[in-house]
């Protein structure tokens, strides 16, 4: 439709598109970058390369990008053009002068010494290679799990070897040299009683059995071990120059660790829950999203590039679908709407009732566990006492596996939005798993402390319940229980239903085994699962300083069973987990359980009476004591100092003054939001404007052109575009 | 420049690792990989030779990608329009898509990988296209036509901000920079 002639106004630069309509957004103020750096890259194959207007195009290009103060690599240049650029800023850089040209080769070595040391970091980072070839298989949503994994695990560890030094080792160290010099127990004047109970060695003939019950419920001689709270000891050593107070350091090390697991885990949610505030309305550019990022180039397995294509297309199929079932829904009448609200509250109903009864469930069973434990019947039968020993935990597990079923059925009756279902089945799976821990610990509180009541006769001699002697690492036992039962189920769920699964699936073609498939790989389950582990973590600690060394092993196992049983028994699911929408709301899923397990801790710490016959803080009224009694000794000012720091009169100040703050920056964020809405609509009002001026420019050459025509006979309106007036 | 022997000379290594955001053990890699891909009497000339298209899309990476032909387009500077690579625009492709690159790279090329019919914007045809790569182009596997329509749509309703009926760089840009997803998907490692 254009001749030859006419290409020449349309190559230069900001005109350089052929076809109609006219291209608005072509114009040089509407594209950042340059669209087509080197060579013409014209869709009608086989045209030579256009010699002037290309030249033209790549100077103005070049010219351009010259003064860019961003580093080559960042331009979106081929390499022989940042190679162009390069030796023209090299030469600029002869004309200037010497200190700025110091400068600039300061800056780049810097940053080259910066981008050489990230190398050597990624070259050192764990299972680099598995992430991504699980990446290239089954795409970045499900690499988001194994990479929180990975983060777990190094969490894990780094609190093990705060443990490890300045907890365990010392404590070894003190006892291997004898160098008990002072306990730090006072004498004690009141009755014995709460002391001579406690010996947790079985007596006389030890059978086998007990051994191994004694290995996977913590008791007998696993008691005394390093592994829990009461094989510490109460004991300061203090050289001439040297003093190391047990105690002490194992309170502050607590304190630390969890302020150092909430601080990385809030420094890795605030990149992402940055990115869901700049999406402060994601569903706004659902499809775009879906359509632009929807491609994972990772992968590179042709069955996967099919899988991927299917989901994709089951998606966008899925969330039409849901649009027009929202425009169906707010047609509905008033008789269906009351319909749905009352199916609604029936099911909302149900599923208090159902998380009721698990929460009944395992109030009872930890009570009979505890019950049970110190019967005889029961210890000496190894499969009854290994049941007994491990009812809660079978108890949660259960609950945690059966209901979410029902959930899910449940929640297709609710007939809301699908992205909603998800979500509130979710919600509803945290809740269960969060708050079957909560009941596991106050069923475990009122056991420890007669249901709080302090005149019990139980409870009145020691301040906790007497059949507890070392009430702290009884609480550490049935964390490790959980724990190590939480490892067994997922062994167990892979060998004897994953690989039985596949095999059926494989191996039989019949119709209804074939439909049910093979097993699909749930993300948000599946971190659940890893989240509940770490909040059992979390809590166990305290009261088993050993249990984040047990769950980096744990964990660290898991990765390779995972993603075995991922490449072998999995295939990717239906509808695909975006790694980033749901990745901010498992890391604040998993600061709700750090929070949580404050809780216990902070509250033993605070209120209840360390168990007089064990650990480092026996004889102590409260825990905490252990602060004020190792600030007694220093020199006045600092006393002051720090009592004041801990005093009404700062912390009230301090906590008004954050309060401040914070409401000043949600005020701020308020305002960019409605800031962004004004600029959205500016630009619109802009897009219009252009859009009336060419349009203009259209008719006027139109018009010049007929006259042209009536003059000449021959001609075109592009020449006017370039030169309308 | 034109190093003989199989191994890159250190300047140019250097070089390519202050243009690129490639790493020296991936610039290797890519070295290695490419040479692969020539023929036995051809392998001296690993800097000076160009590969054609059909033998790239051989790569295991590229082979079943479904934009497999808009990035050898994007990438080549083959002054024939056949799409053949050379080194150097092999380098340039695996930098844009490595670990390392910033968003706005990635997204720039994003677009141009999208942008089929090269005019600086995606209209309706080229997000049908789009779309279609996406789906699966077999008949059985697209989107019905009023499903594509209400599709495009939507697309255009959301991303389209001044409302001109196609949607350009920057809005593309904009739409990515909301998408935290983006850079760890549009990545291709050997």
């Amino acid at each position: 439709m254009l001749t030859e002639d006419d290409e020449d106004y349309f190559t230069e630069p900001g005109f350089h598109l052929p076809g109609t309509p006219i291209s608005v957004q072509k114009l040089p103020s509407q594209s950042s970058l340059p669209m087509e750096p080197l060579g013409n890259h014209d869709s009608e194959a086989g045209s030579p390369p256009k010699e002037k207007s290309g030249v033209q195009q790549q100077e103005w290009i070049l010219e351009r990008m010259e003064g860019d103060s961003r580093p080559m690599k960042e331009l979106p240049l081929t390499l022989s053009e940042k190679r162009r650029i390069r030796e023209r800023q090299q030469l600029r850089m002869r004309k200037i002068s010497g200190w700025n040209s110091w400068k600039d080769s300061q800056h780049r070595a810097a940053r080259r010494f910066r981008e050489r040391t990230t190398e050597v970091f990624q070259y050192t980072e764990m299972w680099r290679g598995s992430l991504h070839r699980i990446e290239g298989h089954f795409g970045s949503g499900v690499q988001s799990y194994f990479s929180f994994l990975r983060f777990l695990v190094l969490i894990n560890f780094v609190t093990f070897l705060l443990i490890g030094g300045f907890i365990a080792i010392p404590n070894m160290v003190f006892e291997e040299l004898q160098l008990k010099i002072n306990s730090t127990r006072p004498v004690i004047a009141e009755n014995q009683t709460c002391l001579l109970d406690y010996n947790p060695i079985h007596q006389g003939l030890v059978q086998f059995y007990e051994y191994v019950m004694d290995l996977l419920s913590g008791t007998g001689y696993m008691e005394l071990t390093y592994l829990f709270y009461g094989f510490y000891e109460n004991t300061a050593v203090d050289l001439n120059s040297f003093s190391y107070n047990i105690p002490l350091a194992y309170l502050i090390t607590t304190l630390f660790y969890f302020l150092l697991s909430l601080v990385w885990t809030v420094i890795r949610s605030v990149n992402r829950f940055k990115q869901s505030l700049v999406n402060e309305d994601s569903s706004l550019s659902n499809y775009s999203q879906k359509v632009f990022v929807g491609w994972d180039f990772c992968i590179s397995e042709e069955h996967s590039v099919r899988l991927r294509q299917n989901s994709l297309r089951y998606e966008l199929k899925m969330d039409l679908e849901e649009e027009a079932l929202k425009r169906r829904q707010a047609a509905r009448t008033k008789l269906q709407r009351a319909r749905v609200y009352i199916l609604r509250a029936i099911v909302h109903l149900l599923v208090l009732a159902l998380l009721l009864a698990a929460f009944y469930a395992i109030y009872v069973a930890t009570g009979y566990s505890q019950q049970l434990i110190s019967q005889d019947l029961v210890s000496n039968n190894f499969f009854l006492g290994l049941l007994v020993q491990y009812l809660p935990s079978i108890v949660i597990t259960a609950a945690t596996t059966i209901l979410p079923i029902f959930f899910n059925v449940f929640s297709r009756l609710e007939k809301y939005s699908l992205t909603w279902e998800i979500k509130l089945t979710l919600i509803r799976c945290v809740f269960l798993r969060l708050a079957s821990l909560v009941i596991l610990l106050y069923s475990l509180w009122t056991q420890i402390t007669c249901n709080g009541q302090k005149d019990e006769p139980d409870c009145k001699t020691c301040g906790y319940n007497k059949t507890y002697p070392c009430w702290e690492t009884r609480l550490g036992q049935e964390m490790y229980k959980l724990a190590i039962f939480d490892f067994l189920t997922v062994l167990i769920v892979i060998l004897l239903v994953d690989f039985p699964r596949k095999m059926i699936v494989q191996h039989c073609s019949c119709k209804l085994i074939q439909l049910w498939g093979q097993q699909e790989f749930q993300v948000p389950s599946n971190v659940l699962d890893l989240i509940y582990g770490q909040t059992v973590c979390w809590i166990g600690t305290f009261f088993c300083p050993l249990l984040p060394l047990l769950n980096t092993v744990k964990y660290f196992i898991i990765f390779y069973l995972k993603k075995m049983t991922l490449l072998k028994n999995c295939c990717p699911a239906k509808r695909t987990f975006r790694a980033s929408s749901s990745n901010f709301f498992f890391l604040l899923v998993l600061l709700f359980g750090l929070a949580l397990s404050w809780v216990p801790i902070l509250y033993s710490i605070f209120t209840m009476t360390p168990s007089k016959a064990c650990g480092p803080f026996q004889g102590q009224s409260f825990i905490w004591d252990t602060i004020p009694n190792a600030i007694e000794p220093l020199p006045q000012v600092t006393k002051e100092f720090l009592y004041f720091i801990g005093s009404q009169a700062f912390l009230v100040p301090i906590f008004l003054f954050l309060c401040i703050l914070i409401s000043y920056l949600v005020a701020l964020a308020n305002s960019y939001g409605q800031l962004v809405k004004e600029l959205k609509v500016y630009v619109q009002l802009e897009g219009r404007d252009k859009y009336f001026l060419v349009k203009q420019i259209k008719e006027m050459s139109e018009a010049n052109e007929n006259r042209h025509k009536a003059d000449h006979g021959e001609g075109t309106w592009a020449h006017l575009i370039t030169n309308p007036f | 420049m034109g190093a003989a022997g199989s191994q890159l000379s250190k300047e140019l290594l250097s070089e390519y690792q202050e243009l690129t955001f490639l790493t020296k053990q991936e610039i290797l890699l890519a070295y290695k990989k490419f040479g692969e891909l020539l023929p036995k009497e051809e392998r001296s000339r690993v800097l000076s030779v160009r590969i054609p298209k059909a033998k790239i899309l051989t790569l295991p990476e590229l082979k079943a990608n479904p934009f497999q032909h808009r990035i050898c387009h994007v990438f080549s500077t083959s002054e024939y329009q056949d799409d053949s690579m050379s080194f150097e625009d092999f380098l340039d492709m695996l930098s844009v898509f490595s670990d390392s690159a910033t968003p706005e790279v990635k997204s720039h090329y994003a677009f141009r990988i999208f942008d089929f019919d090269e005019d600086g914007a995606l209209d309706t045809h080229d997000l049908e296209k789009l779309v279609n790569c996406l789906t699966g182009e077999a008949e059985g596997t697209k989107l019905s036509e009023s499903e594509m329509n209400q599709l495009i749509q939507n697309i255009l309703e959301e991303s389209d901000i001044d409302k001109d009926g196609t949607i350009n760089l920057s809005e593309f840009q904009h739409v990515i920079s909301r998408s935290p997803d983006f850079v760890s998907s549009f990545k291709i490692v050997l």
